[in-house]
């Protein structure tokens, strides 16, 4: 994996696109979105130069189909799904993931950290490592706002199977913190 | 609704609050307590991720501002860069975590030229991530950074030697039961066992002795116990 030096600059997609097309209105909505977009991107591929890349392309697939795209005001969810599926296709061809999917309940609890910075930082450690089939339904509820029934349809899985998930990642966090995992009823009922 | 599908519903989406769930809460102080926390957690969740996920550790001293590189590090040899730099691996490609300890330094160029040392606190962040001690003083350490690699985060770290700055890597997590070496483009390097297993990646552009730097760094590494 490799980490870019945050001045690396990232050209804006009218560089890329006809003449003309850069004053678009759209696209310079588009490349206002782009830095939650990155940050999005980054929690799904855990590496900056990845992110870039994804949501590069992801920017430019959008403008594409930007007549798909009914209501501006819808631009943020609609850009986060583009981004999601590119992340999904790219994964699946290159295989990125190479954490193994760890058990939910530690053996031993991570201590309670006094400092607020530190509590942080082992968090993001925590959400880093989790396995992509939960940290890529949390990330979509907490940074792209959507729904259960949301996550649901894009992932093409069950309600249940999505509030498992969550359930489940949310408690791998909690052991993180030092919190007990709560227990997890949902072992003996519908895979997630 | 019964305590576990209150538990469920609460770990899902801590911040729901339907009729059906309000109605299980007012009886059950164990629910209750469960949410309190996972509001608790909430919060935190959301302000860990309100940041991207690459630099968790403190940021390294002021740097010479150069062109950025970008570069596919995957599992092929082939190597693809705005700048057009083309590298010539001289390693077996079976040998791929050298190749990507190469990728990983390539792509942080301005590693290599910090001309302050690091503080103690920059140190600290840089190892604790990787649950590492250092019996090594900062005045030595021109660079430190916790990196994102194969999966964990591990310190970066370039400390400055008498033939010139020496990249180390400290790959707790990776499988390194022998020595190996490796050249590529000037950059001369190797990897060797940590004591308590993992590996230790050093590599130098002069021609110095890497080796020696990986010795003292096997004599001061230590993995700390838990869980990295």
């Amino acid at each position: 994996m490799r980490n870019t030096p945050p001045e690396s600059p990232v050209l804006s997609i009218s560089d890329r696109l006809p003449g003309g097309a850069s004053g678009d209105p759209l696209v310079r909505l588009f490349e206002s979105m782009r830095p939650d977009l990155l940050r999005f991107a980054q929690w799904l591929a855990r590496d900056r130069g990845i992110a870039e890349d994804i949501v590069q392309e992801s920017l430019l697939r959008a403008w594409r189909s930007r007549e798909a795209l009914k209501d501006p005001s819808a631009a943020r969810p609609w850009l986060l799904t583009i981004v999601r599926r590119e992340h999904a296709r790219l994964y699946e061809r290159k295989r990125l993931e190479l954490v193994p999917l760890e058990d939910v309940a530690e053996t031993q609890a991570s201590p309670r950290l006094a400092d607020p910075d530190s509590e942080l930082f082992a968090l993001r450690h925590a959400i880093m490592k989790l396995p992509i089939e939960y940290r890529e339904p949390l990330v979509l509820q907490v940074i792209g706002g959507f729904t259960t029934e949301e996550i649901a349809r894009e992932l093409e899985l069950s309600s249940t199977a999505v509030l498992t998930r969550l359930f489940r990642a949310r408690n791998k966090l909690r052991v993180s913190c030092g919190m007990a995992a709560a227990p997890d009823a949902t072992e003996a009922g519908e895979p997630a | 609704m019964n305590c576990e599908q209150a538990r469920l519903l609460i770990g899902a989406e801590p911040g729901a609050s339907p009729a059906a769930l309000q109605e299980h809460l007012r009886d059950c102080q164990a629910c209750s307590a469960f949410r309190e926390e996972m509001l608790s957690l909430e919060s935190r969740i959301g302000r860990a991720l309100q940041e991207p996920p690459e630099r968790v550790a403190r940021p390294a001293p002021a740097r010479r501002a150069l062109p950025a590189w970008r570069e596919w590090a995957l599992a092929a040899s082939i190597v693809l860069a705005c700048g057009a730099v083309l590298t010539t691996w001289v390693f077996h490609s079976s040998d791929s975590l050298a190749r990507d300890v190469v990728a990983h330094v390539n792509h942080e160029p301005d590693s290599w030229l910090s001309e302050r040392h690091v503080d103690a606190a920059g140190l600290a962040a840089a190892l604790a991530g990787g649950g590492v001690a250092l019996e090594l003083t900062s005045d030595k350490i021109m660079y430190a950074q916790s990196c994102f690699f194969h999966g964990h985060y591990v310190p970066h770290l370039v400390l400055q030697t008498s033939q010139g700055p020496a990249t180390v890597l400290l790959l707790r997590h990776e499988k390194v039961t022998a020595r190996r070496a490796f050249q590529e483009n000037g950059m001369t390097g190797v990897i060797v066992p940590a004591q308590g297993g993992g590996g230790i990646a050093v590599l130098e552009r002069s021609r110095g002795d890497v080796d020696l730097v990986a010795q003292q760094m096997q004599q001061d590494v230590r993995w700390l116990p838990g869980n990295y």
